[in-house]
């Protein structure tokens, strides 16, 4: 009974071995440390996300440094934005301007463009810009801070580094990225003006006619509502990411890439979101 | 009292890196801890500052503020040596608003003349030497009159006259302050200059504890190795 016993067990771990030898194992290991790493990742950034509200209850921000976080967050990254979201603006107008007057409907080449441009062209440009620019450099940041025990250092004096760090950070994003996001429609909105007049002829008043026609207050309230939520969530993922960097250069480097990654994932399912629930 | 650590236990990924580690550092001592790199020494400052939990035992310290001098300084690259020094009365909860301007200047000043630095507030660490980072590090660990200071590496990676200096300046904060100090370092000069007492760390527990006389006479194995700085001995390097 006891060597069989014995021989079943052998038999069992020599199996034990094999599988763990098979492709098919590691390939599941690898996937389950990856499913892992989502769920830690994402546990971290809500708690690091509830304590930063918990900061806002207890401390005043400083002024100061969300000043200077402000301007960070808002005129570094307004060339980029405006960029982008010009040139998009422009295709759009070429590609359907020339088609439409030919086909009698020049009167909404302006509400395409506008209604293109605000519910989701500027928003989503932006923060990509946003993500590309000061998503990665907040990340960067503090990831340095964190390798070179900075963040001990704070701790030891009592301080609460998500109140010091994320406070000021989180709000400049909050509170810029609608901003960056306003000027970047407007300026893609003439834009636009300005690309459909020289493909197709059409006068800007006939497009700015369309476009004050076609967009309405609820374009508007989304625009800014997406804009507030994509900038607190790219500050708060790329603060937290940054926050949870180790083991020096490469933890650095590690810590920005999924920032950046998990602040463009985050933003289009954020948008996705946002389009089935305000305008179906 | 000072720091009285009784049966501290810390391990990490199943790893015991202390077991079962005691010691007492009065007020006004110094307490040198050395040992092996990965020997857990540096885990033993940031158990006692908080920086990690301890898995048990006890940590005993006189109450008041615990400061830590870390082994590459920790400035806050982004902040001028004024605001790295005033950053806990600055932005400590407790402390915020209680010092007006004026206050914060003549604090600052009298830590760096203290640390021998009068003058830079403006600088930026960037613009400083390694020592004078290291020293400014000092000021910034002494602002708010702390009764227990641990040193990390202080003088690591300077050259000898700096790390003379620096070990100078950590017996005169000891003489300043009379907090109770722990110096974690591997250079002899160090623990003979200020320690009061040694602690040897190797494989998670207590080798050798004595004063830095008893360790220089090399009674032990242990410190006979670590003296000589053999490679041959009871201690084996992973």
């Amino acid at each position: 009974m006891y060597f069989s016993r014995l021989i079943c067990y052998n038999k069992l771990q020599k199996m034990r071995v094999y599988y763990k030898a098979t492709y098919t194992y590691k390939i599941f290991r690898m996937f389950m440390q990856e499913f892992e790493n989502f769920i830690h990742t994402l546990g971290l950034i809500l708690g690091f996300g509830i304590e930063f509200f918990k900061g806002l209850k207890n401390r005043p921000t400083t002024i100061r440094e969300t000043m200077v976080q402000a301007a960070r967050f808002g005129i570094s990254s307004l060339p980029i934005t405006l960029s982008i979201v010009g040139m998009t603006t422009i295709i759009v107008a070429m590609q359907v301007a020339g088609e439409m007057v030919k086909q009698g409907a020049g009167n909404y080449v302006g509400m395409l463009v506008a209604i293109l441009t605000v519910r989701e062209e500027s928003v989503i440009m932006a923060g990509f810009a946003i993500i590309s620019m000061i998503g990665s450099s907040l990340a960067s940041e503090i990831a340095t801070m964190k390798v070179t025990e900075q963040i001990d250092a704070i701790r030891v004096l009592k301080v609460n580094p998500i109140h010091y760090l994320f406070t000021p950070r989180i709000i400049a994003g909050t509170i810029m990225m609608p901003l960056v996001v306003i000027v970047a429609s407007l300026f893609g909105i003439i834009c636009g003006a300005f690309a459909a007049h020289m493909v197709s002829g059409l006068t800007f008043k006939a497009y700015f006619d369309s476009v004050w026609f076609g967009l309405n207050m609820h374009d508007l309230r989304v625009c800014i509502m997406k804009a507030i939520s994509f900038g607190f969530t790219i500050a708060l993922i790329s603060c937290s990411c940054g926050m949870e960097a180790r083991d020096g250069a490469k933890g650095v480097g590690t810590a920005t890439t999924k920032a950046v990654v998990w602040s463009f994932v985050a933003i289009v399912i954020l948008d996705m979101i946002f389009a089935a629930t305000c305008f179906y | 009292m000072g720091i009285e650590v009784k049966n501290l236990v810390k391990s990490f990924n199943k790893k015991v890196i202390l077991d079962n580690i005691s010691f007492k550092v009065d007020d006004g001592k110094i307490l040198s801890i050395v040992g092996f790199s990965g020997s857990g020494k540096s885990t033993v400052l940031k158990l006692i500052s908080g920086l990690i939990e301890k898995d048990s035992g006890e940590i005993i310290t006189t109450g008041g503020d615990i400061a830590m001098v870390f082994q590459y300084s920790a400035l806050f690259d982004s902040l001028n040596v004024f605001d790295n020094i005033s950053f806990a009365l600055q932005e400590r909860k407790d402390l915020r608003g209680k010092y007006t301007q004026k206050e914060l200047e003549k604090i600052v000043a009298e830590k760096l003349d203290l640390v021998g630095l009068s003058g830079i507030e403006d600088k930026y660490p960037s613009e400083l030497s390694g020592g004078m980072q290291k020293r400014v590090s000092f000021a910034r660990a002494i602002v708010t009159e702390p009764k227990i200071i641990l040193y990390d590496e202080p003088t690591a990676g300077l050259d000898p006259i700096s790390s003379t200096l620096i070990e100078d300046y950590i017996v005169r904060l000891k003489n300043e302050t009379h907090a109770a100090s722990i110096v974690v370092t591997h250079q002899m000069s160090t623990i003979q200059r200020t320690a009061d007492s040694v602690l040897m760390l190797y494989n998670g527990g207590a080798v050798f504890e004595g004063t830095p006389e008893e360790l220089c006479r090399k009674e032990t194995p242990y410190t006979k190795q670590f003296v000589e700085a053999a490679i041959e001995g009871p201690m084996k390097m992973k």
